[in-house]
C-alpha cells in the first residue's frame, strides 16, 4: 500500500472495507483455532480419563482417572502455543475476548468445585459411614456438565449462534438431571442385569463420555465452523 | 458543497491503519504490517503522523526479549475516522 492521497470516495470506501474484512477474518481465525484446540483437548483428556478409570477399576482405585482433568489447562496452553504460531501478533476484539473469558471462568469454577469435593471427600469418607457418606457427598459430574452447558450456552448468545445456545441449555440441564438423580444407576439396577463390575464401569465412564460430546459440539464444532469463515 | 475530508486520514496507508485499528481493540505493528501489506519504514513514518495527531497511541514494550510495538485508536482518533466516513457519505450520495 503507497502513499496516495488522491483517493476516490470509492476507493477510501474500498480501503475502509477490505481492512474491516480482513481483520475480521484473521480475529475470526484465531478464535476458531483456539476453540478447535480446546475441543480437541477435552475430547483427548475424556478418552484418556474413561481409559484410566476402566485400567485402574480393578486395583480398587475407582475414578482415579479424573484427576488427569487438572492437566487439562496445562494441555491447551501447550498445544496452542504449539499449533498457533502467527498468533503472537494476532489482535483480538470483543467477541473473542467474550468467548476466551467465559472459558477461562469455567476452568476456574469446575476446577475449583473439584478441588473443594477432593478435599471434603478425603475429610469427610473417614468420618462417616457409607450410609451417611452417601448423603452428604459432593457430586462433582452434574455440576460440571451444568457449568459446561451454562458456558456453552453463553458462546452461543456471544457468536450468535441459535443452535448452540439450545444445545448448551438443554443438554447441560438434562445431563445434570441424569447425573444428580442418578438416572444411570436406576437404569442398571431396574432395567439392565449387570454385575457390578459392569455397571460401575458404565458409572464411571458415562460422565467422559458426556463430556467428550460436548467438547465436540460446543467447542469443536464451533471452532470449526469460524475457521471456516475466516477462509 | 462538499465536506473538507480529513487529509490526515485521506491517505492510504493511513486509512488503513485507522480502519485495522477501528475492528481491533489493539495491534502489534507486525500484524499492522502484515495487514496492509506496508513496508516497515512506510509504516513507521505513517504511524508516527497519526500518533502525533493524537489519532493513535503507541505503545512500546517487550514481549519476553523481543521489543513489542503496540497501537490502539484514541477517542480523537475515532472521532475524526467516524467524521470522515460521514463526510465520504455525503460525496458518494450525490
Amino acid at each position: 500500500m503507497e502513499e496516495n492521497s488522491n483517493m476516490t470516495a470509492e476507493r477510501s470506501l474500498a480501503i475502509i472495507t477490505e481492512q474491516i474484512e480482513k481483520n475480521r477474518r484473521a480475529v475470526s481465525k484465531t478464535l476458531g483455532q483456539s476453540l478447535y484446540i480446546s475441543g480437541l483437548c477435552i475430547m483427548a483428556t475424556s478418552v484418556l480419563v474413561a481409559i484410566i478409570n476402566f485400567l485402574s477399576m480393578s486395583s480398587g482405585m475407582v475414578g482415579i482417572g479424573h484427576l488427569l482433568w487438572f492437566l487439562l489447562p496445562v494441555a491447551i496452553w501447550f498445544f496452542s502455543r504449539k499449533y498457533i504460531k502467527e498468533r503472537a501478533h494476532r489482535p483480538t476484539n470483543m467477541v473473542g475476548q467474550m468467548v476466551a473469558k467465559t472459558w477461562q471462568t469455567f476452568a476456574i469454577f469446575s476446577l475449583g468445585f473439584f478441588i473443594i469435593a477432593i478435599v471434603c471427600t478425603a475429610i469427610l469418607f473417614p468420618m462417616m459411614t457409607t450410609a451417611e457418606y452417601s448423603v452428604v457427598q459432593i457430586r462433582v459430574a452434574p455440576i460440571i456438565v451444568l457449568l459446561m452447558g451454562m458456558a456453552i450456552a453463553m458462546n452461543g448468545q456471544i457468536l450468535n449462534q441459535r443452535w448452540l445456545v439450545w444445545f448448551g441449555a438443554v443438554a447441560g440441564l438434562l445431563c445434570f438431571v441424569w447425573e444428580h438423580f442418578e438416572v444411570l444407576t436406576w437404569l442398571l439396577v431396574h432395567c439392565l442385569p449387570l454385575k457390578p463390575y459392569e455397571a460401575s464401569v458404565f458409572m464411571s465412564t458415562l460422565p467422559c463420555v458426556t463430556i467428550f460430546i460436548f467438547g465436540f459440539v460446543g467447542l469443536l464444532l464451533p471452532g470449526m465452523m469460524l475457521k471456516k469463515q475466516a477462509v | 458543497m462538499f465536506p473538507t475530508l480529513d487529509p490526515l486520514l485521506h491517505s492510504e496507508l493511513r486509512l488503513a491503519v485507522m480502519s485495522l485499528l477501528v475492528s481491533a481493540e489493539e495491534a502489534e505493528f507486525p500484524y499492522i504490517k502484515e495487514q496492509t501489506g506496508a513496508t516497515a519504514g512506510n509504516l513507521s513514518v505513517q504511524i508516527d503522523k497519526l500518533s502525533a495527531a493524537g489519532y493513535i497511541e503507541v505503545e512500546k514494550t517487550f514481549k519476553g526479549k523481543k521489543p513489542c510495538t503496540l497501537c490502539r485508536i484514541t477517542p480523537t482518533g475515532l472521532k475524526a475516522f467516524e467524521d470522515y466516513v460521514e463526510s465520504l457519505k455525503s460525496y458518494l450520495i450525490r
